[in-house]
């Protein structure tokens, strides 16, 4: 237990203070579980200083994510207000070791779920759905890991956006989706890259997190994963995500 | 400037390899690397003898619409082909895998035009206004140059690599469609192996087919009436398999399936 609370210590501060740190799975032979341990012992070591856990975030949703990053398999991690940055406001480069940013779609939940839950469960408990932006920054050298380091490190969780929600009373499994750097489009994708429909990953969510004991909560955002891979972020860059029937969202890059 | 007998020879040997089904070395062995005007003139030998051998023009493809495919292959335009009445098929139809040399499919969407164009200025609203409907399409393309192994010039002289496509059946007006943004997925067996949008052939379809339009009527082409463009890709090309069924579905334009016979 002492090992998963040091390593733990060590991705919070790697986090806290924007440095890079060793990946160190292999070495300290970590499991998926334990790895799903450190990952809570980190988060409560940012709810000690006054953050908030907010929702959740999937990772590794769709093909072009996997390929990316060479793991494949889904994972999860925890969102909490500190990494909220405001659609139209800004971000700095301080924050951050090596920032990629991705468009995603994002559900706000008006009810429970809990464990493994049908499309259509999943669906009933969603409030309204906004289109959104992870910001996604490994602790990891050269954002180089395996499956249990980047589980450890919160599965690179670091900044999401959300742009105006709305009801979702249309099907959003077929959504273009557009991510621009200074209004250059640089990723085209749609929302069927999402395990062929986002409400599967909502589904997907649910039954994930529940082998960590948790449920998702009646107000919880979960960002369903992204649509396409994930670009790198400037100082100075003003990133947008423009999705089909769901609007824009955008922000900047300072120093 | 390739010589005569040098197109003739290329031309040649494109014809062979479409008809044994058997690859052929690049073409750019023969007419250089960046002369795409002997490449076209390539395409334009062949399409003569597709027309005395009774084959009907239908229509064009547009090909390169994505940036990347342009940076790939060192191009700033996109290129084009002739598409015949034999290649077009309907949905669910069988495709004969024996008849292809190494397909592979792509998501996009075919412009059936209501009514000639013949001025080489024609603007974006006289296009529109001349789109009778649109309709969600996969378009086999396939390289009679082994391994894919193409340049600019290759691929411009072997028809821009159209060989067939497969049309949906539900038109729909321009006025109900999300161009730009309509997301794509194309699934092989639930799977979404492709996914894009409207705006990745070259930030809207309708500028590629803008571009296509006013390319042949510079060069004296008129299109007509019952005329099917096929816009350009709106994600990633994916090989296809015999055996395999693919499902592009097109968001607003519902969906049309590629049905590849077993070998």
């Amino acid at each position: 237990m002492s090992q998963i609370i040091d390593l733990a210590r060590r991705v919070d501060r790697a986090a806290q203070e924007a440095t890079a740190i060793a990946q160190f799975s292999e070495a300290a032979g970590l499991s998926v579980s334990d790895a799903y341990l450190i990952q809570a012992a980190s988060i409560a070591e940012r709810l000690k200083r006054g953050e908030r856990r907010v929702g959740i975030k999937m990772g590794l949703t769709s093909r072009s994510k996997m390929e990316q990053v060479g793991v494949h398999e889904m994972i999860w991690g925890r969102l909490t207000n500190d990494m909220y940055v405001e659609d139209g406001g800004s971000t700095s480069m301080s924050r951050y070791v090596h920032p990629r940013a991705e468009p995603e779609i994002a559900f706000i939940l008006k009810k429970d779920l809990a464990g493994p839950v049908t499309t259509a469960e999943a669906a009933a408990a969603v409030e309204c759905v906004a289109p959104a932006i992870e910001i996604i920054d490994s602790r990891f050298e050269n954002f180089k890991f395996d499956l249990c380091d980047v589980v450890a490190d919160n599965c690179s969780s670091s900044g999401y956006l959300m742009g105006p929600a709305r009801a979702m009373d249309f099907d959003i499994g077929n959504l273009g989706m557009v991510l621009s750097i200074d209004d250059q489009p640089v990723a085209v994708g749609s929302s069927a890259a999402i395990l062929g429909h986002p409400l599967r990953s909502l589904a997907a969510a649910s039954k994930m997190v529940a082998q960590s004991g948790e449920t998702l909560k009646a107000g919880d955002i979960v960002l369903a994963g992204a649509a396409t891979a994930a670009v790198e972020l400037k100082a100075g860059m003003t990133v947008s995500t423009e999705i089909q029937q769901l609007g824009s969202l955008s922000f900047k890059v300072t120093e | 400037m390739s010589e005569n007998a040098e197109i003739a020879e290329a031309a040649e040997l494109l014809r062979t390899a479409q008809e044994t089904r058997k690859a052929c070395a690049p073409i750019r062995d023969l007419i250089g690397e960046t002369d795409i005007d002997a490449a076209y003139k390539v395409q334009g030998i062949n399409h003569e003898h597709a027309l005395a051998s009774g084959r009907r023009q239908v229509g064009y493809k547009i090909g390169l619409t994505a940036k990347a495919v342009q940076k790939q292959l060192g191009v700033d335009q996109p290129d084009y082909g002739v598409l015949y009445a034999d290649m077009m098929l309907g949905d669910t139809s069988d495709i004969d895998t024996s008849q292809l040399i190494a397909p592979k499919v792509e998501a996009e969407i075919a412009f059936v035009l209501g009514r000639d164009i013949a001025h080489a200025d024609v603007t974006i609203t006289e296009l529109m206004d001349a789109i009778d409907h649109a309709l969600p399409a996969i378009e086999v393309v396939d390289s009679r140059v082994k391994d894919w192994n193409i340049r600019i010039t290759d691929t411009v002289a072997d028809n821009a690599a159209g060989a067939l496509c497969v049309l949906g059946t539900t038109p729909r007006k321009l006025s109900e469609l999300d161009l730009r943004l309509c997301g794509m997925a194309m699934l092989n067996r639930g799977e979404p192996i492709a996914t894009g949008a409207g705006l990745a052939c070259l930030g809207n379809p309708l500028n590629a087919t803008l571009w296509l339009v006013q390319k042949m009527t510079s060069l004296g082409q008129s299109l007509r009436a019952g005329d099917v463009i096929m816009s350009g890709a709106l994600g990633p090309m994916a090989p296809a398999k015999s055996g395999e069924t693919y499902e592009a579905n097109i968001s607003g334009l519902g969906s049309v399936r590629a049905v590849f016979a077993g070998s």
